[in-house]
């Protein structure tokens, strides 16, 4: 495949070190000078100084041919005009791009970038994840406003403790997906008993989810 | 109705007071508050001060979702590009007006629906074959 990125900063680098390891071609942007001076000396001609969002370096970077399109620059402006110029005037057929601002996901995709990374987003769950106790996992950025997949740790003095599914009150919009027990994940069934660190994946509202986690983990 | 302006400059702190006089409430978007005080001058206009990682919080902020008109005039065209397809796609305003400088990109948002404004080479380049008289 050949695939064009426009940013060299830590995501773009690994990326195409990465990218070229797996036997790809690649073309990277880059339009600091010096940070490009670097990059020359370590990876040679696949190195291009210049403006992302200038139609004359994308077309002297070979976008026309590009089969992958990547946004990988510092700002969420460059990297959406670069993939609309790589997708509109180069028809590249497969765009992807990251994203710093949370909230600009929703217009990549209806503008329609194929693969959105949350950047943010991602870095963000993996430090909530890496806090000791870990209360409530954000599991990922659903498509509905204000809906939330979240994964709670039920702690051993928690009221739920030995209780069954359906002796626990659950807020009206918050539905319990699945529970992942030391033997495996279970789908929830009234049946089903609660023990000390299971942990209840729920789909649920943002106003919601903090009373879910306090009847799944309060006393 | 409302108006938002996106960027304050010169050009801003011209309209803005074009279009109290029109009838708009008008509500002007910058991250420098000098030039954010600038436009800010009148009763009718409301300055909101951004800052990077809460930009959709601001616009909601400015109303976004009831403006009847965006103006997308900052200095940075890249900004512009973003916020003005932000006001178009994500909250539906029914008039976005972009101030793009570079033809290419001109040209490529003219073509997605933008309704673009800015510099024109082409006007440029007529106005000075007219100005030495070059045919």
């Amino acid at each position: 495949m050949y695939i064009v990125i426009v940013g060299c900063s830590s995501v773009g680098y690994h990326l195409t070190k990465v990218l070229l390891t797996a036997g790809h071609e690649v073309t990277v942007v880059e339009k600091n000078q010096t940070r490009c001076q670097l990059l020359w000396d370590e990876l040679g001609s696949v190195v291009i100084e210049g403006d992302g969002t200038d139609e004359r370096i994308l077309k002297s970077a070979g976008t026309a041919r590009a089969d992958v399109f990547v946004g990988a620059a510092d700002l969420d402006e460059t990297n959406l005009v670069a993939c609309q110029i790589a997708k509109h005037v180069f028809q590249v057929p497969h765009t992807m791009s990251i994203i710093k601002d949370t909230k600009n996901e929703p217009l990549f995709e209806v503008l329609g970038i194929d693969v959105v990374v949350n950047a943010t987003h991602l870095m963000v769950t993996a430090l909530e994840e890496g806090v000791p106790g870990r209360p409530l996992l954000h599991l990922m950025n659903p498509r509905v406003p204000d809906l939330e997949l979240v994964s709670v740790s039920i702690p051993a003095d928690s009221g739920v403790v030995g209780k069954r599914l359906d002796e626990v009150e659950l807020p009206p919009h918050s539905f319990i997906s699945l529970v992942v027990k030391k033997d495996g994940a279970n789908l929830p069934s009234n049946e089903l008993v609660l023990e000390s660190e299971d942990e209840v994946v729920a789909v649920t509202m943002t106003g919601e989810e903090h009373t879910l986690y306090e009847i799944l983990t309060g006393v | 109705m409302d108006a938002i302006i996106y960027g304050c400059g010169r050009l801003a702190s011209m309209l803005a007071p074009q279009l109290v006089q029109s009838g708009y409430t008008v509500t002007a978007l910058d991250s420098d508050m000098s030039r954010l005080d600038s436009v800010v001058e009148e009763p009718q206009i409301k300055g909101v001060l951004i800052a990077d990682p809460m930009m959709h919080d601001y616009l909601q902020e400015a109303h976004i979702n009831s403006t009847e008109l965006f103006l997308a005039i900052s200095d940075d065209e890249l900004q512009n590009a973003l916020v003005a397809q932000v006001a178009k796609h994500i909250y539906n305003v029914p008039q976005v007006v972009c101030r793009l400088d570079s033809p290419q990109l001109q040209q490529l948002y003219s073509g997605l629906g933008l309704e673009v404004v800015g510099f024109s080479i082409l006007n440029l380049f007529n106005d000075i074959q007219q100005a030495i008289r070059l045919d």
